[in-house]
């Protein structure tokens, strides 16, 4: 063995040495080694020799010290001097062994007298060395080796031997050493592929078959086999000969070597996937308030997702080198065996932290793909693939109105969408809603290409700077006249410009960085370095008193450029459409208006119905349709009382569940939010049935219920100018009196709005919370917060899904009509609504309840009780204020139950759905006679229906009658497409979204905003343009943004000073993020710095599954501890009524008012950029197709 | 631009037929926007990067060029003027570049966006081999006020430019400069087309009109003269001391071989390429059928 150890292949630096010429006797001397080896094998074939193999373990020492002795001497010997310069001969040794077929008896032997795992792992650590050492001689070219070889290997495949499992590292190692020298002499692989007919089965597939189930291994051994397939797949790839002979045999191989290499390997890659997806954490438990994505750190510590990572890359890795035929097998399998069986299901897992999860997973995985071809599969999957009835794109596209965590996540997924820069993808979210041009005024089609060259759009955006915030600046520096207050607070970009390394991606908050950058800069001076570190700590400590060194890097800060803050935007807006727009350069088209046509272009698909959204996401849908007015009846009086208060919350906590989290000073309220969001939602549950008491009569109406519903919500809340009504009361969120206003009517209305809905749901809340009047006050508020975020949900998903055209409509006859009956309405209201034709609104809401006839009512009550009983046995375990406590466990089991209630409602709900065909026609009817009566706006009257209902629907087209709708085509309403609408419903909400939603939110509208196809950008940049009234624009939008930020800081004296306050956070948590790496997530774009400041890895706290609770909360608690020491405390500290602050109202409050402050901050630089978007528009050249300027 | 290396234009362009002279204009343009983001300190052409960006943001990092600007009238933020004012004139640029004008070369001066150095070459008609250089003044009230002036460095014998200041007549062609309607491109094709399609109405030197209405063969033998006179002026220093101006220079292959090789290989890539692979752009849509993964062939290999 003295040899073997010295040779041994992995020792140390014995793979460089291999190629270096041999030292010993051999390579003085190939006759004495030609002797030594003779002599080695005389004694050797006596042992062989004899008939009966004896089991003596002499006999077998004797072999294996020979046999290492002569397969080095093989391994070292160089070829034969070879006079002609042909291929050279064998040297004296290989021609031994050639001709007496050494190797072969040699195996034969072994494998006679019983293949010991000994000396099993003998033979292969003797192959590998062989093969690895023999670097002089093509040892595997020769049957003599490659069939001993191959039947050492045959064995290792033996279900009875098999490979034991200490000797699994010798055979990868073998496999390896094969697959290397396979690529490095095709001829080998060719061999292989001959070698296979005389082999039971197929070598090849020996070879794969063997290696394939290494490749999910973790560690060392999983690589080895990775590189190993690799190689081959590669070799494969390139070797015509072999690539022929796969062709060639495929036809008499049932399962021909080339087709089983692919089909085993890929299958097994796929089905790999699966199970290595399956072994995933199913939740994702990160106390962050910002969290939204997976970064490499937060993966590299969760071993199962590091295993699956390290798949998908070894996939990533064969797409690209493989031989096309595998190639496209692979990616069949992954698409059929594990996105459509595995990722879709998961996709739509009920529950909302299993959503979260895989939506992250999903995420992440896009981003880490980089060929093409694989990441073309699973964007087909994306964008094409139909989980029941809808694609995943549309079901993603409703989460983003979800509450926050969930809504993070998806704005996450979306903007990693959106980066590709793809044109399905675009084509899919956006393009397809605006090709026809119906969401322009005919007249204005052509100015859909226009430019804006004199900044007039740049001029409107920065126009809706509030004023508040500007005075903000002015107020305390000397220089008044400046419109825009950011230069103020930042430090001198002046200096900064050639300052910093900026971090390669741009983040969104990158305003903050900037800021940062500028402040550490000369120009800085002393007080801003301090500050820039202190914040975090100190503010834990003290509240910010006007001394801080906060106040004071202001005042130094105060004297800067205002405009210098807009050169970054300039920037970075022209660097962003330069890459967009070179990216982009490959489109099948322009998509300017003219090409393609609007008239040729297909109608989009009409804004989803209420049915598949309540299908595939029963949660929401139930949610929504407590926020769509259903409310209970009690809830009219309780809800004028109550409003006030829950509104507050709402506004403020809609989006924010995490915000209580990290701010609560509790842990239990940080640790609780898993199991308790999901009891949250459980109870949101109970509005679903509500509906269904809707009279029968308005049911029918209701097929499009939930859209309209949601849209009128949408609009309502928006305080949109068109609405009427609602804008008297509307200043809503902030003012309580106009709250209480709004939420009166929204219970009044079927169709609450969304804040209706929330007030509404709030109000269900409260009736929940009474219930459980012992609970920890802290809960209440937790619970409250999460509740209305799902609430949010509910009716921001309807607003997804609807039309905004209905807005009008609906909005305005909802502020017009007699809503007061109409909930509590049952069945005479009906003839109420459809009279006043309560718009589409009304009559749509109640659309989810459409099916619910007359039973629904039963199935309602009976599940209202059912629910009622659940609180009442609830009340023990999501409560407990310590939290500590095992709560975990009864928390689940209450899930557990309120699970079943769930899918039993949900069940209901299907049965409904089938009745709702009917109900549609009945609702086409109905709508039909609003619309006449609305003739002003003919189009934006009727929401899109499902096609199908359509056409019988409308026979009259007239009342459609757009000249421009080709003949054939469903009335199309103009509709923007759920994306929009759903974004654009997100933005209106800005005062109420946590920070961190409108940080995703503002990077991926100023994402769109860079594409350079002229329907996108006239559509979000152009200001000038005229929409049909039922299209909302992005400048309508944050119209309605900036008269709410308004209306709160004129309610709110120290505005000015929290916003300061508020400028100064986000600076000093900018440089916090600045300093805790820049460079290291190139692959997240924007906003990644968000989460760069904390240390310990999220990893840590994704833990697999909920098996180990201690663990989690454990995990938990430090997290919780360093985000506190970090921004957190700062925040709190910012705000006073942060933590712990006392009352529940006031923490509610304080909630609101910081997100309306912070709101402010970053309205007023998402205006600045849209402004540079739109004027560096103007001055961007296009990039010529690829082809053309052949690269 | 190039021309200021001191290419001799002539054996450089003249030769050269349409499709060519096309070529040359696009690379012109990113030659020309590499000048206008370089220092003004003329560096070796061979170290020259040539960015890819095409607009012309280095003004406005200066503040010397940007505090010569009167801010504009426009809108509510006054405070923002200067920006649009810049940005207008950029867009203006990129109009300009965009409608890749024939024969027509220009650049905006380095001190100010206002000031665009410029030079036609005429290839046909009575001023055939023609190579005049010429300045465009933009008022700063731009776009709002009066319409552009452009000004030959020598006076070229033609009924439209004036004998003594070499002004053109622009304005009858543009009584009244309209916002959005009105483009420096449209001045710049004015300015080309006067000398392949002569107006003698209301000339600015009579004696040219008067000739070509009366005797065209004496007015062509002027204009023989006066183009021989412009042509030899070219290698003269730029009129304007501006780092921006356009010179001309001998054919030197030394200098001007390779720059010119860059010219034409060059490929415009966005600034900031850090993003990888993925940035290549994706599409599987079939042009024409607006439908996601439309296309048949295999994916594109990035």
């Amino acid at each position: 063995m003295s040899w073997l150890s010295r040779l041994n292949p992995r020792g140390p630096g014995s793979r460089t040495g291999r190629s270096a010429a041999p030292s010993g006797p051999c390579t003085a001397d190939p006759e004495t080694c030609l002797m030594v080896f003779e002599n080695h094998w005389r004694q050797v074939s006596w042992v062989l020799e004899q008939q009966e193999p004896s089991s003596s373990s002499d006999d077998l020492t004797a072999v294996r010290n020979h046999t290492d002795q002569m397969l080095c001497l093989l391994a070292e010997e160089r070829p034969a001097e070879s006079a002609e310069g042909g291929a050279a001969p064998m040297g004296p040794i290989l021609e031994l062994v050639v001709t007496e077929n050494i190797l072969e008896r040699l195996v034969q032997w072994h494998l006679r007298r019983g293949l010991d795992s000994d000396s099993q792992g003998a033979l292969l650590k003797l192959f590998e060395m062989l093969i690895g050492q023999s670097q002089q001689q093509p040892l595997l070219q020769h049957t003599a080796v490659l069939h001993p070889l191959l039947r050492l290997l045959g064995a290792c495949a033996d279900p009875d031997l098999g490979c034991p499992l200490a000797l699994e590292n010798s055979l990868v190692l073998l496999l390896n050493q094969i697959c290397v020298s396979m690529a490095r002499q095709p001829v080998v692989l060719e061999m292989l592929f001959r070698a296979a007919p005389a082999q039971q089965g197929s070598t090849n597939l020996l070879i794969f078959s063997l290696l394939v189930p290494f490749i999910h291994r973790d560690g060392a051994i999983g690589q080895q086999a990775r590189d190993a397939l690799l190689l081959v797949m590669a070799a494969s790839a390139s070797n015509e000969a072999v690539a022929r002979y796969i062709a060639e045999n495929s036809y008499f191989c049932p399962l021909p070597p080339p087709e089983a290499v692919s089909r085993a390997s890929s299958q097994v890659l796929a089905t790999g996937l699966s199970a290595l997806y399956s072994s995933l954490p199913r939740k994702i438990e990160v106390r962050g308030d910002d969290w939204h994505a997976l970064r490499r750190e937060d993966w590299m510590s969760v071993s199962s997702l590091v295993l699956f990572m390290n798949s998908l890359e070894f996939c990533n890795a064969v797409v690209q080198i493989a031989h096309p035929l595998v190639r496209s097998q692979l990616l069949d399998y992954l698409h059929n065996g594990f996105l459509v069986p595995v990722m879709g299901p998961a996709l739509h897992k009920s529950s909302v932290d299993e959503m979260i999860a895989s939506t992250a997973y999903l995420d992440l995985f896009l981003r880490s793909v980089s060929e093409t071809s694989l990441l073309k599969t699973f964007l087909r999957f994306i964008l094409l693939h139909r989980h029941d009835n809808d694609t995943i794109l549309d079901t993603l596209l409703t989460r983003i109105s979800s509450n926050s965590r969930l809504c993070m996540v998806s704005l996450s997924l979306f903007r990693t969408l959106l980066s590709l820069n793809c044109e399905d993808v675009m084509l899919q979210l956006v393009l397809r809603y605006l090709l026809p041009c119906t969401h322009v005024m005919l007249s204005q089609r052509q100015a859909i290409r226009v430019t804006d060259l004199y900044g007039k759009s740049a001029d409107k955006f920065l126009s809706l700077i509030p004023e508040c915030c500007r005075l903000n600046a002015a107020s305390s520096a000397e220089r008044d006249e400046d419109g825009a207050f950011w230069g103020k607070v930042v430090n001198s970009p002046s200096i900064e410009s050639p300052a910093p390394p900026r971090p390669s991606t741009p983040s969104r908050l990158a305003f903050f960085i900037r800021q940062q950058s500028s402040g550490g800069g000369p120009g800085g001076g002393g007080p801003s370095t301090p500050t820039s570190t202190e914040p975090p700590q100190s503010g834990a400590s003290h509240p910010p008193c006007p001394d801080s060194p906060m106040h004071q890097q202001l005042a130094n800060t105060e004297c800067l450029d205002w405009d210098s803050g807009y050169l970054e935007y300039l920037k970075d807006s022209r660097q962003g459409i330069e890459i967009c727009s070179w990216a982009c350069r490959d489109w099948s088209a322009p998509y300017d208006g003219e090409n393609p046509s609007p008239n040729v272009a297909a109608p989009p698909p009409p804004p989803p119905t209420s049915n598949p959204t309540m299908a595939m996401f029963p949660e929401h849908f139930s949610l929504q349709q407590g926020g769509s007015g259903s409310t209970p009846p009690p809830g009219q009086q309780r809800a004028a009382v109550v409003a006030v208060a829950r509104s507050e919350w709402s506004s403020s906590e809609r989006d924010s569940g995490e915000w209580d989290v990290t701010i609560g000073k509790n842990n239990c309220i940080s640790l609780t939010p898993r199991s308790k969001k999901r009891s949250l939602q459980r109870e949101e549950v109970l509005p679903k049935p509500l509906p269904r008491l809707v009279p029968s009569s308005s049911s029918s109406s209701s097929t499009s219920s939930s859209s309209s519903s949601s849209s009128s919500s949408s609009s309502s809340s928006s305080a949109t100018p068109l609405s009427s009504t609602h804008a008297a009361s509307s200043p809503a969120p902030h003012n309580p009196t106009s709250a209480v206003t709004v939420g009166y009517q929204a219970m009044c209305n079927g169709m609450a709005g969304q804040e209706d809905g929330c007030s509404d749901n709030r109000d269900r809340g409260l009736e929940v919370k009474k219930v459980k009047r012992d609970l920890g006050e802290q809960q209440y508020l937790d619970e409250n917060a999460n509740q209305n975020g799902s609430l949010v949900t509910c009716s921001s998903q309807g607003c997804a899904a609807l039309p905004q055209s209905i807005f009008n409509d609906s909005e305005m006859s909802d502020a017009k009509s007699p809503r007061p009956n109409q909930i509590p309405s049952q069945g005479p209201v009906a003839p109420l609504v459809s009279d006043a034709k309560p718009p589409a609104g009304d009559a749509s809401k109640p659309c989810l309840a459409s099916s619910d006839l007359p039973e629904a009512n039963q199935a309602q009550q009976s599940v209202e009780s059912l629910i009622r009983e659940l609180l009442e046995q609830a009340p023990g375990e999501p409560q407990l204020p310590g939290d500590s406590n095992g709560q975990g466990i009864s928390i689940e089991a209450f899930t557990q139950e309120l699970r079943e209630l769930e899918d039993r409602v949900r069940e209901r709900g299907r049965a409904a759905c089938q009745q709702e065909e009917t109900a549609r026609e009945c609702l086409s009817s109905e709508r039909r006679q609003p619309q006449q009566e609305e003739e002003q706006q003919p189009p934006s009257v009727p929401e899109p229906k499902p096609p199908t209902g359509d056409t019988k629907g409308d026979g009259p087209a007239l009342v459609f009658g757009s000249p421009a709708r080709p003949l054939n085509k469903p009335a199309s309403q103009p509709y923007t497409g759920p994306f929009m609408v759903v974004l654009f419903a997100k933005l209106e909400n800005m005062l109420q979204n946590s920070l961190y939603v409108n940080i995703l939110l503002t990077g991926i509208v100023a994402q769109l905003a860079c594409y350079p196809q002229p329907l996108l950008r006239s559509f979000l940049l152009n200001t000038n343009m005229v929409f049909q009234p039922s299209v909302k624009s992005l400048i309508q939008v944050l119209g309605s943004v900036k008269n709410r930020i308004e209306a709160f800081a004129a309610s709110h004296e120290d505005f000015p000073a929290m916003l300061k306050k508020a400028q100064q956070y986000l600076v000093a948590r900018g440089k916090v993020d600045w300093a805790d790496s820049p460079a290291a997530v190139p692959n997240l774009r924007r906003s990644d710095s968000l989460v760069k400041s904390r240390k310990p890895s999220l990893g840590e706290l994704i833990l697999r599954h909920t098996n180990s609770p201690t663990r989690a909360r454990h995990a938990a608690q430090l997290a919780l501890a360093h985000v506190r020491d970090g921004g957190q405390s700062l925040h709190s500290a910012l705000f006073k009524g942060g933590a712990g602050a006392g009352s529940l109202e006031k923490q509610a409050e304080a909630l609101r008012v910081k997100n309306a402050v912070y709101c402010a901050v970053v309205f007023c630089e998402f205006l600045k950029e849209l402004a540079a978007l739109a004027q560096e528009h103007a001055v961007t050249l296009p990039f010529p197709h690829s082809q053309e300027a052949e690269e | 631009m190039y021309l200021e290396y001191g290419w001799d234009v002539r054996y450089f362009f003249l030769p050269s037929k349409r499709n060519s002279s096309n070529i040359i204009t696009d690379s012109e343009e990113q030659s020309g926007h590499s000048e206008q983001r370089a220092s003004p300190a003329r560096l070796p052409f061979g170290k020259k990067q040539l960015p890819p960006i095409p607009k012309n943001a280095a003004p406005i990092t200066k503040p010397a060029s940007t505090g010569t600007l009167a801010p504009s009238a426009n809108g509510t933020h006054a405070s923002y003027g200067p920006f649009y004012l810049e940005y207008s004139l950029l867009a203006e640029f990129t109009l300009v570049i965009k409608q890749k004008l024939p024969g027509i070369y220009v650049q905006p001066s380095y001190k100010s966006a206002l000031m665009w150095f410029g030079v036609i070459f005429i290839r046909h008609g009575l001023y055939q081999d023609g190579v005049f250089k010429f300045t465009v003044y933009i008022p700063d009230n731009y776009p709002d006020g009066e319409c552009p002036k452009l000004v030959f460095d020598i006076p070229v014998f033609h009924p439209l430019v004036d004998p003594v200041s070499g002004e053109l007549d622009v304005r009858r062609a543009f009584t009244k400069w309209r916002r959005n309607h009105n483009h420096i491109w449209q001045v710049l094709m004015y300015a080309r087309t006067i000398f392949y399609k002569i107006n003698t109405t209301e000339p600015l030197n009579p004696e040219a009109a008067v000739l070509y209405e009366k005797d065209v063969q004496l007015f062509k033998s002027k204009v023989v003269d006066s183009v021989k006179l412009c042509n030899s002026h070219l290698f003269d220093q730029p009129k304007m001391d501006d780092p921006y101006a356009i010179s001309f220079s001998p054919w030197n292959p030394a200098v001007h071989e390779e720059a010119k090789e860059r010219m034409f290989t060059y490929k415009r890539r966005p600034d900031d390429h850090h993003k990888g692979t993925q940035v290549s752009g994706l599409s599987w849509v079939k042009p024409g059928s607006m439908q996601p993964f439309s296309k048949d062939d295999s994916p594109p290999q990035s």
